[in-house]
């Protein structure tokens, strides 16, 4: 495949000394769609933090297109940028409106003209079809909503990667389908994403690979048939084997 | 009841005579108080915004020195200022000044003292506020803006300080009205405030109980006035509590003008913005068929191989 977009190696995470991550390899290309699955606790989520520098790893590096990003120097913000990262919790900007959610980025940190930003954003806004509920202030829209509002800043920012970490775990069940269908659409449209979720039947069917972390490491890696079908490591199959009754 | 009938005359007395001095009195008060806790609302921005600046150990010592230093220096401005009675700070400055410096530097207008010492007793408060608004904002806010690439900077000015400001509105208007009532301390230094004006009507009058009762309603009415022109406020910071759809009209909006898309018509040149918004319009329902074709065949597979399975996630997940 083409070069890698990130590389990840030997990445560690500890908070005192609770080993969090240990020695973490893993590697995302372009268009990879990549399903971060387990238990609660392994690591996911602190993985993916890590990823966006949210986190700072204890040691191992994180490379953008070969630059690791953890060396003194290199600024967090302008790589955070290029990837981009729809949170469980949405983080809508309280403060503002859909569409302002969807301009401010491109304006403070992309420099776009009001018009580009204005375009861009409604491009999206409309993808994921929250055209109509510009005006509103999170405040005043559903859990599904705000997720998809999320999911369309973080796309307006133009990432070559998008993070989600756990982004259908806060949303009542009524409401998965339509941020889970949103998504596909974005893999379906070629967008490299890397998905924390509990949804096995979203990562069975979108992603390109499945990724089971287990006590801070990736256990096993695969295709989605294969980890699925075929799992080989006896804690895959305990922990899916939960999942199918 | 003729004690009432007395009181009542003895305030017309005195409002026929020191009338003026009450009235621009309160003006002075008002004009004292507003500017003071505006300024001292900047000051305890200014404080508020350094006194939270992250940093780590990873970061330059001298950059963490730097800001150490501010935290320490801001934490003794808050605690001394906050610490002292107004009076004795206006004592203090007014008098202390010329005192130190042989005259070379004093204030030349009481205006400008008074202003000075309301700016930066309030400043001193506002600053902790401010600390405390900032910190109360959710940590998520912080996430999130940094997730799309903004910096500190850029993080605080769009995203946190003006939901710091929402939160902190009822500490400002609590500091307003506290300075309303405690600039009355002012006239140490012959500020000529509302107060002042009583003081001045009672030297000549001896009617301090009228004169007190006139203070005292004075100093009500401004207040009450304050604190509902506050909550305004603050309604009108939270905006407007429902919203519009925003739906185009596509068969107006279409109607008799989609010819031929490659070669473009006189309506492109006129309205570039409409052909636009237009294109758009056609492009969503394009996704939107592609997609209710897609859910439909999704739901189909859904029912043939798994829909137990698609409950046992959801089981699984509660």
């Amino acid at each position: 495949m083409s070069d890698p977009i990130l590389q990840i190696n030997h990445l560690s995470k500890s908070f005192g000394s609770n080993l969090v991550l240990r020695d973490i390899d893993f590697t995302v290309s372009t268009g990879d769609v990549i399903s971060i699955i387990g238990a609660s606790g392994s690591g996911k989520s602190t993985l993916l933090r890590c990823i966006n520098l949210l986190e700072t790893p204890t040691s191992g590096e994180i490379r953008y297109h070969g630059k690791n990003v953890l060396e003194r120097g290199t600024k967090p913000a302008s790589y955070r940028s290029h990837v981009g990262m729809v949170f469980q919790s949405f983080n809508l900007f309280n403060n503002m409106t859909v569409l302002d959610n969807c301009m401010v980025g491109q304006l403070r940190v992309l420099k776009r003209s009001r018009e580009e930003a204005r375009d861009r954003a409604m491009e999206y806004l409309e993808k994921v079809g929250m055209a109509p509920y510009v005006n509103a202030k999170p405040r005043q829209i559903s859990g599904g909503q705000k997720q998809r509002v999320a999911i369309a800043r973080a796309m307006a920012m133009d990432p070559e990667v998008l993070l989600f970490d756990e982004p259908t775990s806060a949303l009542d069940p009524e409401m998965v389908g339509e941020v889970l269908s949103v998504m596909q659409t974005l893999a379906e449209s070629g967008m490299t994403m890397l998905v924390v979720t509990h949804e096995m039947a979203f990562a069975r069917e979108v992603s390109s690979r499945v990724v089971y972390m287990n006590d801070g490491v990736i256990c096993e890696q695969g295709s989605p048939e294969d980890m699925f079908g075929h799992p080989q490591k006896q804690e895959t199959i305990d922990f899916l084997s939960r999942f199918r009754k | 009841m003729n004690k009432f009938v007395q009181l009542l005359s003895d305030i017309a007395k005195l409002w026929a005579k020191y009338g003026g001095a009450y009235l621009g009195g309160i003006r002075n008060t008002l004009i004292l108080a507003l500017v003071g806790t505006l300024i001292g609302c900047v000051i305890g921005f200014i404080c508020g915004v350094l006194n939270t600046i992250p940093y780590s150990k990873s970061d330059h010592p001298l950059k963490r020195f730097v800001l150490k230093l501010i935290q320490v220096i801001i934490r003794v401005y808050v605690e001394v200022f906050r610490g002292t009675p107004m009076v004795l700070q206006a004592v203090f400055l007014y008098y202390g000044l010329p005192y130190f410096t042989d005259n070379a530097l004093k204030f030349t207008s009481v205006w400008a003292a008074a202003i000075v010492v309301v700016s930066i007793n309030t400043g001193a408060y506002m600053a902790e506020s401010v600390r405390g608004g900032i910190i109360s904002v959710d940590p998520g806010q912080t996430e999130g803006a940094m997730a799309i690439g903004m910096n500190h900077v850029q993080t605080m000015t769009s995203v946190i300080l003006p939901q710091a400001l929402r939160n902190i509105m009822p500490q400002i208007g609590n500091n307003f009205i506290i300075n309303v009532k405690d600039t009355s301390v002012m006239f140490i230094i012959g500020f000529t405030e509302f107060f002042a004006a009583h003081r001045a009507a009672v030297g000549a009058s001896y009617l301090y109980f009228p004169s007190a009762t006139i203070e005292m309603v004075g100093y009500l009415t401004m207040t009450l006035i304050a604190s509902f022109l506050l909550r305004w406020m603050e309604k009108k910071m939270d905006g407007a509590g429902s919203y519009e759809l925003v739906q185009t009209d596509q068969l107006t909006m279409t109607a008799g003008t989609y010819n031929f898309p490659g070669r473009g018509t006189p309506f492109d040149e006129q309205n570039p913005e409409a052909v636009k918004s237009m294109m758009r319009e056609n492009l969503r329902r394009q996704a939107e068929q592609d997609e209710a074709i897609r859910q439909g065949r999704k739901t189909d597979r859904r029912l043939e191989s798994g829909v137990s399975e698609l409950g046992a996630d959801r089981k699984e997940e509660r």
